[in-house]
């Protein structure tokens, strides 16, 4: 149970979120969906002053085309994510990545921006953001930015949203036509997190190429194979991106669902894995 | 008609899926106070000081309380499991800790307040001056000497041992074509109960009675307990067990809170609860399992096992007064489970750490008996080149062979196993399965088969034994107006045996089943019983209820062969009528039979009978023994339900996942009362031995931290991770119990770890692969196939 | 701290003043006294606290209650009008025992309404898809899929037994 005394503010309107935000910075805590906020305040893992709730604010919940981008605002629910015929058409990857996010009730619930704004190592977004070279737009009181997936992830579950600022919304460019792009998750019991995830982009004719891989590190690292796929998919390419991502994953942490080396492996059999499976869906 | 053997639907179904069940949390009292508890962030430590007044500080909190409160005024919590008879070594454990910690999440003090919120705030204010001790985690470093002693008045830190041995293990492993030995590990896991425990205790001072609502298995037990715990008389506490959200023996008494609870309701005179929290409950709401099996074999080339050497280490954390450490006897008791092994030596070593005492887990040692023989008739097979099942075969104890006398003296009462192996391996297709398997090999798939076999014993009794003991109470009623009302003494946590006792009581009285009415779960009505474990709901209560049963019938009938104008033993019932044998045309109602007992008792049929219909009757199974002393045989186990099961996975070598594709299971519970709940049971138990085989483990770190105390770490299968099971049933009666039935609660547990083992080493049989250690995560797998690959 | 808040639960309309650290679960519970959803875990894995909120499913320990304000909630005792007719997916449930202890089951009805309500001919795996929110301890699944299959049968066929199988 949550035992902490907090202050609960529920605005309806962005501009009166952003200007609570700016009024209690640091001691503000945002809620989202609320799939790990407030598990982690009943477990006392995080005891915030001030919980400001944006599910009342509903201009955060939108999926848009807008040409070369689709818009997704930050309010939106995964199991939208998972369904929309804009991102299943476009971005298919997303979709794949939203359906597998916990189970039903979690995507009713659970957001892409609370996802992204946490930034677990192993989240199902992270790598697809990475791979489809998303961007993010970061807003508070005073200012309205964008930041790049790449340099949105700082470091483990920190992100480049400061204090008194919100993610509002997330910019994912389109597939190129043709292309092919995948999104594959290794865990342990349907619905928990990823022990590790990968995505991958492959343009049509193997013009660029990118994998990344979650669970591996601090953040997902993303690696461009472009020239390891010059001449299309063989096994000595394959060869190529697992040792690459082996090298990746340098970093890879160990927790009660496998130790680094284990980690490291799984980064090699899943970008080969997620490579083959993008390559197949070139059209 | 004849309820017996029927499939019919739990009769408190229509109430639980409408949302209307009434569960421990739902007991919301006027001016009810909530408690939390202040438990210890240290493995071992000694209390130096508690300061309470910052949480007695805060608004809304009514009282807090200490060790030293306790033992001013509380005895020590009353064994579950006496350990003298036992010849354990004992500790005395306080409902709050009054100086040393021996676990993290010990309860050390607790606030009451008038929220919950308040309460578990102001326990976190609690200041608690703790000087750390020295720690041990692992049994077998705890038993070196110079470990240090989680009891530091103990000499040591083995707390029980047995030494079983027949026949000459020297001749045997010297005459053998073959030895070999090995080292399992079972992890430590639990039940975890979707609904965690939970007591509400109110008390009445004018009628100086104290009310405890309580999610537990063992109401009148716990009533034992509270009152030689609280030095209060039993007649001035009642335990109501409402609807149990699932027990698996995790919710066996005898748990700190129990008694804590209990006492501050008599002192605030204030209605309390206290709702376990989940990581609470993975905390310190009993572990089981965590064994450590070295074992030896001597075996013939035709894969008769002719010596085995078996030594059986349990980590049963630190000592309470939970009745979980017995587990660790019943292992080394089950061992070699279905088989005759001529040479046969079990040792057991029950050691204490630092960690979360064990409380009784469905399965109670026997799992890892079966687990371990499993292990062995593998290697035996692998070292042989004799098929997996013809080893079982040629070890098997014999039907013909029953009542057969195991190492232990535990006397296994009945039995087919070799039918029952033979069935489903029949219905997994054994025999085709190689071509199957090279067939997806060639595709590029990793399939393989195991075989895991269980053995059960069941409706445990224990000499000395206030909770454990093999007899039970029930009270039949027939009311005036013919309806049956049944109180028993055992209880059900959601597995259906109300429903079995109604249909034994209605084949026993010849009325439609919809005319019981069975009450459980309350020591103000129920006839004093010992509650639900060991699967003896049925095996004890079911029978009890068949005996009380009988006396009503048999007044009933000699009041309706008045009526009929024949002798008694020339009637029967069913239907709800008394009818003379032969010639049912000639009958009377069982209603209006019931109704001249009642309201006719000086008139000229029922006058030579006592008034009234109710009768109140014990069953004590007859393949209990505790003479030792007579004769030199103890049997504790009266019925030894048993089955087999074989599995298919599919294995990814390069990621470790282990897909299970089939899972059959042949079962021999004896006589089933209701197959639909006894399958039910079994679907559940299977379930949770795949849990235990694959995904669940309680992990605590070099500090003693336990590192899996939520669902998001403590991983249980989802509907996604389960296989469609199928499950066939075989019927061996016990020719001890009146009802012919065995038990089956636990049934299903056990098999799942051997099989699922198995399988995964015969997908990848190339690599000769031993899986000694559970569960098989992923990443488990993967590095034991890296490991083989390594050597190869 | 308290705060108002109004909800309608089960076409009911309710104004309680509720401590902001009290999740949906309790607010229900303890507040209105619809002690049908249960809690098992508090971090959002059993679904034992499933609850409809505006149209779909969630899991209400995972929900501030004070966020639940202005919203619309079905709980299980929403699903029937009295004792004697349960919805088809209770009925469903109870003939093919689709239970035990029945903690998790009010959940478990939910996952299925909502299941069927957005694939009404599921196949085995897609209703062990849906119901992957749910755990149950006692019954290994088995009779819960049955059920649900059962219970499709029943809604397609409006509300009585489906055809034999």
């Amino acid at each position: 149970m949550i035992s902490e005394e907090f202050e609960f503010r529920a605005p309806t309107k962005l501009a009166e979120a952003l200007s609570l935000l700016e009024r209690y910075g640091d001691d503000a805590k945002i809620l989202a969906g609320g799939m790990s906020l407030v598990p982690m305040m009943t477990l006392g893992l995080v005891r915030p002053k001030t919980v400001i709730s944006f599910n009342h604010i509903t201009d955060l919940n939108f999926v848009i085309d807008a040409k070369d981008v689709i818009r997704i605002g930050a309010m939106t629910r995964h199991d939208t994510v998972a369904h929309h015929d804009l991102i299943k058409k476009h971005l298919p990857l997303l979709a794949t990545a939203a359906v597998g996010i916990g189970d039903v009730q979690v995507r009713h619930r659970g957001t892409i921006g609370g996802s992204l704004a946490h930034a677990d190592p192993a989240a199902d977004y992270p790598p697809v953001m990475l791979v489809a070279g998303a961007q993010f737009r970061i807003q508070s009181a005073k200012g309205d930015r964008m930041v790049k997936a790449a340099e949105f992830f700082t470091g483990l579950m920190q992100t480049a949203v400061g204090a008194g600022e919100v993610l509002s919304e997330i910019h994912v460019p389109k597939l190129p036509a043709g292309a092919g792009s995948a999104y594959l998750r290794l865990h342990r019991v349907e619905g928990s997190f990823p022990i590790v995830n990968a995505a991958a982009v492959i343009e049509k004719g193997f013009k660029s190429a990118r994998v990344a891989i979650g669970g591996v590190g601090e953040s997902a690292v993303m690696i461009d194979v472009t020239k390891h796929l010059s001449k299309g998919v063989s096994d000595q390419s394959l060869r190529a991106i697992s040792d690459a991502a082996y090298d990746a994953s340098g970093d890879a942490y160990g927790d009660l669902n496998g130790d680094t080396e284990y980690r490291r492996a799984m980064a090699r059999v899943y970008a080969q894995r997620v490579i083959k499976a993008a390559a197949a869906q070139i059209r | 008609m004849k309820y017996i053997g029927k499939e019919i639907v739990g009769l408190p179904t229509r109430q639980l899926v409408a949302g209307k069940g009434q569960y421990v949390s739902d007991v919301i009292l006027d001016g009810m106070l909530h408690m939390a508890i202040v438990r210890s962030p240290y493995a071992h430590a000694r209390i130096k000081s508690i300061d309470t007044k910052p949480a007695e500080a805060v608004p809304g909190v009514v009282y807090v309380i200490t060790g030293k409160e306790v033992i001013e005024n509380m005895r020590p919590i009353m064994e579950a499991y006496d350990t003298a008879a036992m010849d354990a070594k004992s500790v005395k454990c306080y409902a709050l800790c009054p100086e040393r910690v021996r676990y993290v999440g010990e309860a050390v003090a607790a606030v009451v307040a008038e929220d919950k919120y308040t309460a578990r705030l102001a326990a976190d204010l609690v200041e608690v001056d703790y000087e750390e001790l020295p720690v041990v985690f692992d049994a077998e470093e705890a038993m070196k000497p110079g470990a240090p002693l989680v009891e530091p008045d103990w000499d040591s830190n083995v707390m029980v041992t047995r030494d079983f041995i027949r026949g000459d293990l020297d001749k045997a492993f010297a005459e053998a074509d073959g030895t070999f030995s090995g080292t399992i590990n079972t992890q430590r896991y639990t039940g975890a109960a979707i609904e965690p425990r939970g007591y509400v205790a109110t008390y009445d001072p004018y009628q100086d009675m104290l009310t405890m609502w309580a999610s537990t298995q063992n109401p009148h037990p716990m009533r034992v307990f509270l009152a030689e715990t609280l030095g209060i008389p039993e007649t001035s506490i009642r335990v109501i067990q409402p609807h149990v959200g699932g027990g698996f023996g995790l919710k066996i008494p005898t748990f700190q809170e129990e008694p804590l609870i209990a006492y501050l309701a008599r002192k605030l005179a204030r209605p309390i609860k206290w709702i376990e929290e989940r990581q609470e409950n993975l905390l310190v709401g009993g572990h089981a399992r965590q064994n450590r099996l070295h074992y030896d074999v001597a075996y013939k080339k035709d894969g008769s096992v002719i010596g085995f050497r078996a030594k059986v280490i349990a980590d049963v954390g630190a000592p309470a007064a939970l009745c979980g450490w017995g587990q660790s006897f019943v292992t080394s008791y089950c061992i070699p489970t279905c088989y005759k092994i001529p040479n046969c030596r079990v040792q057991l070593f029950t050691v204490v750490t630092n960690k979360c005492p064990w409380n009784a887990y469905r399965g109670y040692g026997k799992e890892a008996a079966s687990f371990l023989m499993d292990r062995v008739m593998d290697g035996v097979a692998k070292a042989t080149g004799v098929d997996r099942a013809e080893v079982r075969l040629k070890n098997f104890i014999q039907p013909e062979e029953f009542p057969y006398s195991q190492v232990s003296g535990a006397m296994i009462d009945s039995g087919n196993y070799p039918k029952a192996l033979n069935r489903v391996l029949e219905m997994v297709g054994y025999k085709d399965f190689p071509k199957l398997q090279a067939d997806a090999r060639k595709q590029g798939r990793c399939i393989g088969l195991g075989i895991g076999q269980e053995l059960t014993p069941e409706g445990c009794s224990m000499p000395k034994s206030t909770l454990l003991s093999g007899y039970d109470g029930c009270t039949v009623r027939v009311n005036p107006s013919g309806q049956v009302t049944v109180l028993t003494g055992v209880t059900s946590p959601g597995s259906g045996n109300e429903t079995g006792i109604a249909q034994i009581v209605a084949d026993t009285l010849g009325v439609d089943v919809k005319l019981i009415r069975v009450i459980q779960g309350d020591t103000d009505t129920c006839p004093y019983g010992l509650g639900n474990y060991s699967s003896r709901s049925i095996i004890m209560g079911g029978a009890a209820a068949q005996v009380a049963g009988t006396d009503i019938r048999e007044k009933m009938f000699k009041v309706a062969a008045k009526m009929l104008e024949v002798a008694p033993a020339d009637i029967d019932s069913e239907d709800g009528k008394i009818y003379v044998k032969g010639a049912p045309s000639r009958y009377v109602l069982f209603k209006d039979v019931a109704s001249t007992v009642y309201r006719d008792c000086y008139g000229k049929f029922a006058s030579d009978v006592e008034p009234g219909l109710e009768a109140t009757r014990y069953f004590r199974h007859p393949n209990v023994y505790h003479q030792p002393e007579v004769d030199g045989r103890f049997s504790s186990y009266p019925s030894w339900p048993n089955g087999v099961s074989a599995c298919v996975v599919e294995v990814d070598p390069e990621t470790g996942i282990v897909k299970l594709l089939r899972y059959c299971a042949v079962h021999d519970a004896g006589v089933l009362i209701n197959p639909l709940l006894a399958q039910a049971n079994l679907h559940g138990g299977i379930i949770q031995g795949l849990g235990g085989a694959m995904f669940e483990n309680l992990v605590y770190d070099e500090a003693g931290q336990l590192k899996t105390a939520s669902f998001l770490d403590y991983t249980i299968p989802t509907a996604v991770d389960c296989p469609s099971l199928e499950v066939e049933h075989q019927e061996t009666r016990s020719p001890f119990n009146p009802l012919g039935c065995k038990g089956v609660g636990e049934s299903g547990v056990t098999a799942p770890l051997g099989a699922i083992c198995s399988a995964v080493e015969n997908a990848l049989g190339h690599l000769k692969l031993n899986f000694d250690e559970m569960p098989l995560t992923p990443d488990r797998v993967w590095q034991e196939i890296r490991h083989a690959q390594q050597q190869a | 701290m308290k705060t108002p808040v109004e909800v309608t639960v089960n076409k009911k309309k309710y104004k309680v003043e509720v401590d902001t650290r009290m999740i949906l679960a309790d607010m229900l519970r303890e507040e209105l006294r619809l002690t049908g959803t249960h809690i098992g875990c508090g971090t959002g894995n059993c679904g034992a606290c499933t609850v409809v909120l505006n149209g779909e499913t969630v899991k209400s320990c995972c929900i501030i209650a004070a966020d639940a304000n202005g919203q619309e909630i079905t709980t299980i005792e929403g699903l029937s009008s009295s004792a004697t007719e349960l919805h088809p997916i209770q009925q469903a449930f109870v003939e093919n025992q689709g239970l035990q202890c029945g903690y998790c089951t009010p959940g478990m009805v939910l996952s299925t309404l909502q299941l069927l309500k957005d694939n009404p001919n599921p196949t085995e795996d897609e209703i062990r898809h849906g119901i992957s929110g749910n755990l149950c301890r006692c019954t290994g699944y088995q009779f819960i899929v049955q059920s649900i299959q059962d219970a499709a049968k029943r809604l397609s066929n409006g509300g009585q037994p489906g055809a034999s199988q």
